[in-house]
């Protein structure tokens, strides 16, 4: 076969043994809970369809604030499929953002992040705030009036930050206010600066997985400990022949949300117009945004929004080093507390992203 | 191998895994020619060039005979270009000033009319009677291609 | 002193004088009268207590005629060089004191409406005020004695007077309604007069003009060219507009509609013609619901069940009521199409002509006749039908990618299946291992 004749042909070249070995020889762990080794993939995909649907979309897409509400319109009306590719852009981002939570939550309960693991969360955790740092830009570059004034009301929370605030405030903005100096400062972050710290995040991440193999649930391994024997599937081509038909319902599932819930395109902003009542960022900083904004003015004297920022920072911080704080998952016991911890936040999440929706 | 009542074999099990094996093929084949083809229609650029937002072609000098004047689309906004009794060529945003009404050309007395309430501009887009509070925008108008030809290209100023 | 010896320097004095007046008098070419400098009054008068003497002797930076050498001497007279009183004030020396009220149209306009003298200082300013002024309510009260009523000085100042142009002016446009209100709206002032059927003048012109379009045009929208006060009724020759002249005055800036009024029915028979409807001063925005047979409109004040004009008015009002939803509908369908990624701006493009025609048919209500009326709503109606069928097509297309992805989301699902398949048997034939 063709594909036979190719590989043949490099391998005289470059050798391939590795490759072929690890190939044939990398296995995947099937228990209970191994659904949620797709959560991974999942995100890899949607990443992959975000970079190629991005890249088509800067074909045609203007990133100044006279233009680029117009070349957005000029892509969704004019360009041949250019529908098509804007709202899958605009759908795989929620989804994968989406689907990185449920990845980082799925890996969190199974403890995957201990030892010898603690990398490979760390850069996954740095991956998922990367994701939304790609959301919160790409959401400005369409420069209509609700993502103008929510990216105003996000810059703004920045200020909070006691001592750097105004500094960051003006580095995010371009300036004192959101202008065109703020799209197109948004738009170099978007289509240069992520992709590139992104790049080197996921090749990390990538070739840590590969490298260390997955990870199995505390209890699979204290199964295995006491002499349970641990079932394995051929990398390939058994698992990765599921891990494609999930990419291929997920790419169904692009196209019909893309045809049937095309994204609107909202009124080009205007600075001077009052902003729209209910003003509020999208569904993955809903949560935040909500808890903030039921934080008194006041607290013991400090002001209740830069301990709401502060308190997040330490959050995000907690989890970015999880890793180290719960010793005892590398010794195989589960840590009851961290387990609430989680629980906790997630049942947070969900309830505050729905009263978001709800309060407004 | 075992073979049933009539004497037939049972269907080698390589068979059935080529013909699985072409169902996929095939399956793949096609989903990827799915996503390959609005990719490819997306990549041509379309007719319109570009997204026509500060400059609109307003038809060929040949469509306006001095004294005359015709709407044409600029933007998601009408625009009136037209041709002075001297030959020059004028375009201005067609939407009056009052009340968003489309105005006109008239040639009779070679000025621009709003007829929804009577709002008359001069040539220069300054109002000279009627309700209309301020002028019209005016918008560049430059001329390009074969002479007698050329096409009348209309810019915001 | 002898006598003879009085009289000789009696005569040299009121020669010298005379000589000195003719010299320095309004004659001179090329220089204002009175432009001997008036020092003498600005020092005394600038250090008086009372507020109403001293003001006048502040150099106002607006003010048109100091800034051209005409000083006090020019309407009071009198004798600027002194600071004596007596000599200052000497009516001999041609001091006129404060002119009453009966005086001033002739103080100002022995300048104003000299043609020739005004040229060397304003060419194009008109010289008829105060012939004008002879016309108008207050002038012609005046003649008869009263002098409550405005004189020049009332609205232009008496000192410090300012151009018309200059903001600060009491007949800049923006302030025009409030100067006339100073008598206008105080009910104490007003008291005593009537209207010509008796009734008392009202005095709450200002209050509901403060309501209107015009009011909000001038305040708000800094149209300087809305109609306030003087617009309607006149500047020097203030009068209200008689009745029949009401039209011709509306109709100065609403040309159509007067014109259109001018040949409907309702020209012969509406006694304050546009005012009917519209209200005089207070003269709000107008809306679909003053036409028809329902409250609040006005067509039923007159018009009963059963006659001509009721059924041409309920007619009217429900076929503009019809081109306002065929209008939305279109705007809807268009939106959704839009929205799904279709090419709208034409049919976006055609909806403002359909609200063009929605305004022209307003606007063909004020000739009261139902078939021209109907005849701009048809071509309104004509346009939203195309751009309800261009927005059809739109969807159809809709369709037509939905069919499209309906056939690719089969090739996805003959992937899916034959992928199961092919894991099932991969499976079996690889196994999971431990």
């Amino acid at each position: 076969m063709l594909t036979e004749r190719v590989i043949n042909w490099l391998d005289e070249r470059i050798d391939l043994t590795g490759i072929r070995h690890f190939i044939a020889e990398k296995t995947v762990p099937v228990h209970a809970h191994k659904v949620w080794y797709y959560m991974g993939g999942m995100t890899l995909f949607l990443l992959i369809v975000q970079v190629v649907t991005g890249i088509l979309l800067l074909l045609y897409y203007r990133p100044s604030a006279e233009e680029a509400y117009e070349s957005v319109q000029f892509i969704v009306s004019q360009v041949q499929f250019g529908w098509l590719i804007r709202n899958v852009h605009s759908w795989s981002a929620n989804l994968l953002i989406l689907v990185a939570f449920v990845h980082m939550f799925s890996t969190f309960f199974m403890r995957a992040y201990r030892k010898p693991r603690e990398i490979t969360w760390i850069s996954g955790v740095l991956l998922l705030f990367l994701m939304m740092t790609f959301g919160f830009s790409g959401y400005l570059l369409p420069w209509n009036e609700l993502a103008f004034f929510a990216t105003k009301v996000g810059t703004g929370i920045a200020g909070a930050v006691p001592f750097v605030g105004d500094f960051l405030v003006r580095f995010l903005r371009g300036g004192d206010d959101v202008t065109g100096a703020t799209l197109t400062r948004f738009y170099g972050l978007h289509v240069a600066v992520l992709p590139m710290v992104m790049t080197g995040l996921l090749m990390i991440h990538l070739l840590l997985v590969q490298r260390q193999g997955m990870s199995v649930p505390l209890g699979v391994e204290r199964a295995v400990r006491n002499g349970q024997p641990l079932k394995q599937m051929p990398f390939f081509p058994n698992y990765v022949l599921r891990d494609v038909l999930a990419w291929y319902v997920g790419l169904a599932l692009l196209a019909a949300l893309a045809l049937f819930y095309p994204w609107e395109l909202g009124t080009k902003a205007d600075a001077f117009a009052p902003v729209p009542a209910g003003i509020r960022p999208e569904w993955y900083f809903l949560a935040m945004f909500q808890a903030l904004k039921l934080l008194p003015a006041h607290i013991l004297g400090f002001e209740g929004e830069m301990l709401g920022v502060l308190g997040f920072s330490a959050a995000a911080g907690l989890l970015l080093f999880v890793p180290f704080l719960d010793r005892r998952a590398s010794e195989g016991k589960a840590n009851r507390l961290l387990t609430v911890a989680g629980v906790l936040a997630v049942v947070y999440l969900v309830v505050f992203t729905i009263y978001g929706y709800v309060a407004a | 191998m075992a073979t049933s009542a009539t004497g037939h074999l049972p269907p080698s099990p390589m068979k059935r895994r080529t013909f699985l094996d072409r169902l996929l093929g095939l399956g793949l084949v096609s989903t990827t020619l799915a996503v390959v083809y609005p990719l490819w229609r997306y990549l041509n650029p379309p007719a319109s060039g570009e997204a026509a937002t500060t400059s609109a072609v307003a038809g060929r000098v040949t469509d306006l005979a001095p004294n005359s004047g015709q709407i044409f689309k600029f933007g998601n906004r009408p625009a009136l270009v037209l041709r002075t009794p001297d030959g020059e060529f004028r375009a201005f945003n067609a939407v009056c000033t009052h009340l968003d009404c489309t105005v006109q050309y008239k040639a009779d007395t070679s000025q621009i009319w709003c007829a929804c309430h009577n709002g008359i501009y001069d040539l220069g887009g300054n109002v000279v009677s009627g309700p209309p509070p301020r002028p019209l925008e005016p918008y560049h108008v430059n001329l390009r291609g074969e002479p007698g030809q050329e096409e009348i290209v209309v810019t915001r100023a | 002193m002898p006598r003879v010896e009085f009289r000789k320097r009696a005569r040299v004095t009121v020669l010298a004088l005379g000589i000195w007046l003719v010299a320095y008098g309004p004659a001179r070419a090329g220089q204002a009268p009175g432009s001997q400098p008036a020092v003498g009054c600005i020092t005394c008068h600038e250090g008086l207590a009372d507020a109403r003497l001293s003001a006048p002797a502040v150099d106002e930076p607006g003010d048109v005629h100091g800034a051209r050498g005409f000083t006090c001497l020019v309407c009071h007279g009198g004798d600027g060089t002194s600071q004596d009183q007596a000599r200052a004030h000497d009516r001999a020396r041609g001091f006129r004191g404060k002119p009453a009220a009966a005086a001033v149209t002739e103080v100002c306009a022995r300048c104003h409406s000299d043609a020739e003298f005004m040229r060397r200082y304003a060419p194009r300013q008109r010289v008829d005020q105060a012939s004008e002024y002879a016309t108008s309510v207050h002038g012609q009260q005046l003649a008869r004695g009263d002098t409550k009523v405005a004189t020049c000085v009332s609205c232009h100042g008496a000192h410090g007077i300012r151009m018309v142009s200059d903001a600060k002016s009491p007949v800049f446009p923006l302030n025009v309604s409030a100067t006339c209100s100073r008598c206008h709206a105080d009910a104490a002032h007003m008291a005593g007069y009537v209207l010509p059927d008796g009734s008392p003048l009202p005095t709450d012109q200002h209050e509901l003009y403060e309501r209107s379009v015009h009011y909000a045009a001038l305040t708000k929208a800094n149209d300087l060219s809305a109609p306030t006060c003087n617009d309607c009724h006149g500047n020097h020759g203030a009068a209200p507009p008689g009745v029949g002249a009401v039209v011709n005055v509306c109709g100065t800036c609403h040309a159509v509609f007067s014109s259109k009024f001018a040949l409907s029915t309702h020209s012969q028979i509406f006694d304050r013609g546009c005012v009917e409807c519209h209200s005089n001063h207070e003269v709000l925005q107008p809306s679909d619901a003053m036409l028809g047979t329902d409250e609040p409109a006005l067509c039923i004040t007159c018009h009963g069940e059963g006659d001509n004009g009721y059924e041409a008015a309920r007619t009217m009002r429900s076929d503009i009521d019809r081109l306002k939803e065929a209008i939305d509908a279109s705007v809807a369908l268009v939106g959704r199409a839009a929205n799904a990624g279709m090419e709208m701006s034409d049919e976006e493009l055609s909806l403002r002509e359909a609200r063009n025609h929605l305004t022209l048919a307003r606007t063909e209500v004020h000739t009261f006749d139902l078939p021209s009326v109907q005849k701009v709503i048809q071509e309104g109606f004509d346009v939203t039908a195309s751009v309800d069928q261009a927005g059809q097509a739109a969807l159809d297309e809709l369709s037509f990618r939905r069919t499209g992805l309906a056939v690719s989301l089969g090739a996805i699902l003959l992937v899916v299946v034959a992928l199961a398949l092919k894991i099932r048997e991969v499976d079996r034939t690889y196994g999971v291992r431990s």
